[in-house]
């Protein structure tokens, strides 16, 4: 009676922590992308679910604009009339550091 | 059965003990980037507080600002600063010294002629970069108690060292609240309180000049990890030449050191983000030298050919990508 419990206690710890660690590789990383835009979150996008290549520009409210482009799994801003481009030269996204375009208060951000 | 109930009691307490310090972070746009707090055991309330500490910080020392206080002293010639302006001013002008000018915080009229200020890059002529050099010396600015002056002309800058040091005052602030967990990025300079809330190190990712890569990942504890590389802001002149924004004070030209990037780790992060720059102006053997001279931080260099020069003990807490390795001889 006594080990039988314990097996059921660990057949269920182990049930709980496998779905746990399906859940985060499947649900939990990012593959769910958000635009936000000084603080407001523009759009979100699910990069698996991409299939084709898309293209499309973001207006800053001060002015100037980003353009975005989309692929199945990845985003990276294509192109930008802001001064020091470096939201350019950081080509696609990574998990863990945001792509970010300071003078348009833009950032592209795995969704958290 | 008293047992099961035991083990089940732990397994919770154990799970109650993982919430009690909750993840709350909050990012910004300040100093001209982009800044994010995560923290363990802050509330709402005090990630404000750093938000408005930073904001504050960015009143006072921005070069660009209309009512700043460095914009009264570029502007008049001198002013009266804040104890804490006076004081970053006095540190700045210490790592000047110290670096032998490769910092130079009076740079800033040559880094506008080339135009990283506006996005109208250009490459200035000779005569022009002659003139303006005139105007770099960070020996002629003068500070007296709380009273600083400059030369007609010349500009003051404290861009090289004021993400540090926003960075070490959010930090300050943290700890003070009881915070014993948090990590910091403010546009690239990486700083941490404490560990992870598990009391593992935290890992710091030091990203690659060639986009999505990584040159490691190292193991921080209570310390800044600052990095200064061409490769973000940078233009290529018409005759194909890269041109970055880290500007050589001697020559009045980019940086052309032989080194991709730097990474500076140690305590300060006013120490690290003004020595990242200076080093990188030196390039690797000036680096060098000048760490075995000072000692007091750890560095890594990343060459333009793609090979990684670290400081001994930081090669031990270091997991290199996919570059070669090289250890620095003390």
């Amino acid at each position: 009676m006594k080990t039988k419990t314990w097996i059921i206690l660990f057949a269920a710890l182990a049930v709980l922590l496998a779905a746990l660690s399906a859940w985060t590789l499947f649900w939990g990383s990012g593959h769910v992308v958000q635009l936000v835009q000084d603080g407001t979150v523009l759009r979100e996008i699910d990069l698996n679910r991409v299939t084709d290549e898309e293209t499309f520009t973001v207006a800053a409210p001060s002015g100037g604009s980003n353009t975005v482009t989309v692929q199945h799994g990845r985003i990276c801003v294509s192109a930008a009339d802001c001064p020091d481009q470096i939201c350019v030269h950081r080509g696609w996204l990574t998990a863990g550091t945001p792509i970010v375009c300071a003078p348009h208060r833009l950032v592209i951000r795995t969704a958290r | 059965m008293r047992k099961i109930v035991f083990a089940v009691g732990l397994l919770a307490l154990l799970l109650l003990a993982g919430c009690a310090e909750q993840e709350n972070s909050v990012d910004f746009f300040a100093m001209d980037t982009y800044l994010s707090i995560r923290a363990y055991g802050a509330d709402d309330t005090l990630l404000q507080a750093c938000k408005t500490r930073v904001e504050s910080l960015e009143k006072k020392l921005s070069v660009t600002e209309e009512g700043s206080e460095i914009f009264a002293l570029n502007e008049n010639g001198q002013a009266a600063l804040s104890p804490e302006t006076a004081a970053l001013l006095e540190d700045a002008l210490a790592l000047c010294e110290k670096t032998d000018g490769a910092l130079d915080v009076t740079v800033y009229p040559v880094v506008r002629a080339w135009g990283f200020t506006t996005g109208e890059h250009r490459v200035p002529t000779d005569a022009e970069i002659e003139t303006l050099l005139q105007l770099v010396d960070y020996r002629k600015v003068l500070l007296s108690e709380l009273l600083a002056s400059v030369p007609d002309g010349m500009m003051l800058d404290l861009g090289s060292v004021a993400k540090g040091y926003a960075g070490d005052c959010i930090c300050a602030l943290l700890r003070d609240r009881g915070v014993k967990s948090a990590i910091l990025d403010l546009g690239g300079n990486v700083q941490v309180v404490g560990t992870k809330p598990n009391g593992k190190p935290w890992k710091v990712a030091v990203r690659a000049p060639e986009g999505e890569e990584y040159l490691g990942i190292l193991d921080a504890q209570d310390e800044a990890v600052v990095t200064s590389g061409g490769y973000e802001r940078f233009f290529i002149d018409e005759n194909g030449v890269k041109r970055c924004h880290i500007m050589n004070p001697e020559t009045g030209c980019p940086a052309e050191s032989g080194l991709a990037s730097v990474t500076v780790v140690g305590q300060s992060g006013t120490t690290c983000d003004g020595l990242s720059t200076a080093l990188f102006v030196m390039g690797r053997e000036g680096a060098e030298a000048f760490w075995r001279a000072h000692g007091g931080f750890e560095m890594l260099l990343l060459s333009e050919d793609g090979t990684l020069f670290i400081t001994p003990e930081l090669s031990e807490r270091f997991e290199a990508g996919n570059y070669p390795l090289e250890v620095i001889c003390p």
